[in-house]
């Protein structure tokens, strides 16, 4: 990759959020549990792009 | 990305995102969470939803109507970097509660694509084969990758 573009990449992705204590783990939270599991799930079945068993 | 968003707050290990849509519906709490669901590559679910004020209960069935769709999902989109920035490079998926909410990820993916694509791989998935993402087609899931 040409420098030009290596440094313009690195600007831009620069994160925009604030670290903070104010935020609690969602770790545990029922919603959240259901949806990753779900997605667990879905992986399990699908694969991941590239994986040999499947792919477009 | 420098599209509008709103300011948000992380946890101190970077899987808990927190901000607060405003509009004609008041102010409501929105939370982002990456859950890890795969080892080697990474593979992280990432999920939002809105957070009741009186049970501190998440869910994302709730239509909002805050009028402000396009900040919530550049948001969201913003929460990806501050993510990956943290953890690397690893898989991120996401998929909606209902086929209306994975079709508004798919807008909101498209809205974006051509910005997301300088520095993530996307796909989507369609009848269990993952496919690099195209515009105008309808997938049951998405899945993005930090180049």
């Amino acid at each position: 990759m040409p420098e030009v573009e290596k440094i313009v990449k690195h600007k831009e992705l620069i994160g925009k959020g604030i670290v903070s204590s104010e935020v609690r783990s969602y770790a545990n939270d029922p919603f959240f549990v259901k949806k990753a599991e779900e997605a667990r799930k879905t992986l399990l079945r699908v694969g991941l792009p590239g994986d040999k068993r499947k792919q477009a | 990305m420098n599209l509008p968003h709103y300011n948000y707050l992380i946890s101190y290990d970077f899987t808990d995102y927190k901000f607060f849509s405003e509009g004609p519906k008041g102010k409501i709490t929105k939370v982002v969470r990456y859950t890890k669901i795969h080892e080697n590559p990474d593979t992280y679910n990432l999920a939002f939803g809105d957070e009741q004020q009186d049970t501190w209960e998440i869910n994302d069935s709730i239509i909002t109507n805050n009028n402000d769709r396009d900040l919530v999902l550049s948001t969201v989109a913003n929460t990806v970097i501050d993510f990956t920035n943290y953890y690397g490079e690893c898989n991120i998926v996401a998929k909606g509660s209902t086929a209306s909410r994975t079709r508004l990820y798919q807008i909101g993916i498209s809205g974006l694509l051509e910005e997301i694509s300088i520095f993530f791989y996307v796909y989507g998935l369609k009848d269990d084969i993952w496919y690099d993402f195209q515009k105008d087609v309808n997938y049951e899931a998405f899945l993005i990758k930090r180049k």
